[in-house]
């Protein structure tokens, strides 16, 4: 009985250690409603720790010309998102125009985007020490490799 | 023990309002340079707010184009023999006043330092399009500063415009769109 109640314990743990390093980085969501009717609803929600496992099993040649053009801006990557993550939550952009309406913001350490069209409505957030990283991996990342 | 309990509610208002002093210095803080186009027309509508401590990160890390260290390479600032350091020294001294005004069919141009900023208001007859220009005179010393002479430096203007007061850097008004430039201490672009 003790022995079942030390690996509960041990089981509990152990879930609970996982499900905190899987949520340590915070989560990617994306949701996108189509409008139509029977248009599709697509709603994501990834833990942001999963990106750089994931990006290892990608066939390199379906990066294609991004590792090469991320490497040419990676320093201002690498400048503007710790400076984005020290500033304080709010709107960045905002473009409006009668069909369209379009939200960039900064929330919580992450990067919000929303979008309304006549088409869909696109709502996308992505914490930004995840969006970094991933974007390293991906210009770090040689045909060779 | 009864003097503590005498003292402890002056202590904790204290702690309080020196946390909420703290507190709202922090959230003041953060300036922000705002654009917003605006098309009365269509009823289009752009906004963009950027902290200037971003816009201070990114600039120097841009080396592309014309923007290389911080600094933006401008051709025709290249005044043949003129020392624009020299007029800025002389306009720096200069009494508070109007320094060019041209009037022709075409548009009306008026320069001038008020306030200690240096003041362009140009109204173009043809379109019907007012432009004011508004640069606080330590950021026009800040975009010449460091540079050669065609360079400006825009980190160095970023910086200051740091330590500038709320003011509207340019305003354009037309019949097809509106600009304004402005810095505050907003996250949005409330007027």
């Amino acid at each position: 009985m003790i022995f079942i109640a030390k690996l509960g314990i041990g089981v509990l743990g152990t879930a609970l250690v996982g499900a905190a390093a899987l949520s340590s980085e915070g989560f990617i969501y994306v949701n996108v409603q189509e409008k139509h009717p029977g248009g599709t609803h697509v709603n994501v929600l990834v833990p942001a720790a999963l990106v750089p496992t994931t990006l290892h099993f990608i066939p390199r040649h379906h990066f294609g010309a991004a590792p090469h053009d991320l490497r040419t801006v990676l320093p201002i990557i690498d400048a503007a998102i710790p400076a984005l993550n020290d500033c304080p939550d709010g709107l960045l952009v905002e473009v409006v125009d009668p069909g369209e309406h379009v939200l960039v913001s900064k929330r919580a350490g992450a990067i919000v985007v929303d979008v309304n069209d006549p088409d869909e409505t696109v709502h996308v957030s992505v914490p930004l020490s995840a969006a970094q990283s991933a974007i390293h991996q991906i210009a770090e990342a040689t045909p060779a490799d | 023990m009864t003097t503590l309990k005498r003292v402890f509610p002056a202590v904790a208002l204290s702690s309080a309002l020196l946390l909420a002093a703290t507190l709202a210095v922090a959230a003041s803080a953060t300036r922000y340079l705002h654009v917003k186009v605006t098309n009365p027309t269509t009823h289009e509508l752009v906004r963009v707010n950027v902290p200037l401590t971003l816009a201070e990160k990114v600039i120097p890390a841009i080396n592309h184009g014309e923007l290389r260290d911080g600094k933006v390479h401008i051709g025709n600032l290249n005044a043949d023999k003129v020392n624009v350091r020299a007029i800025l020294d002389a306009l720096k001294t200069a009494p508070e006043g109007e320094f060019v005004t041209v009037q022709n069919l075409g548009n009306d141009v008026r320069v001038a330092k008020e306030h200690g900023q240096v003041v362009v208001h140009v109204i173009d007859k043809d379109s019907k399009e007012n432009v004011d220009v508004t640069v606080p005179w330590d950021v026009v010393e800040a975009l010449v500063s460091d540079t050669t002479e065609d360079q400006l430096n825009v980190e160095a203007a970023v910086k200051a415009l740091e330590n500038v007061g709320d003011t509207t850097l340019v305003r354009v008004s037309g019949h097809e769109e509106n600009v304004r430039v402005w810095v505050d201490s907003r996250n949005t672009d409330t007027e």
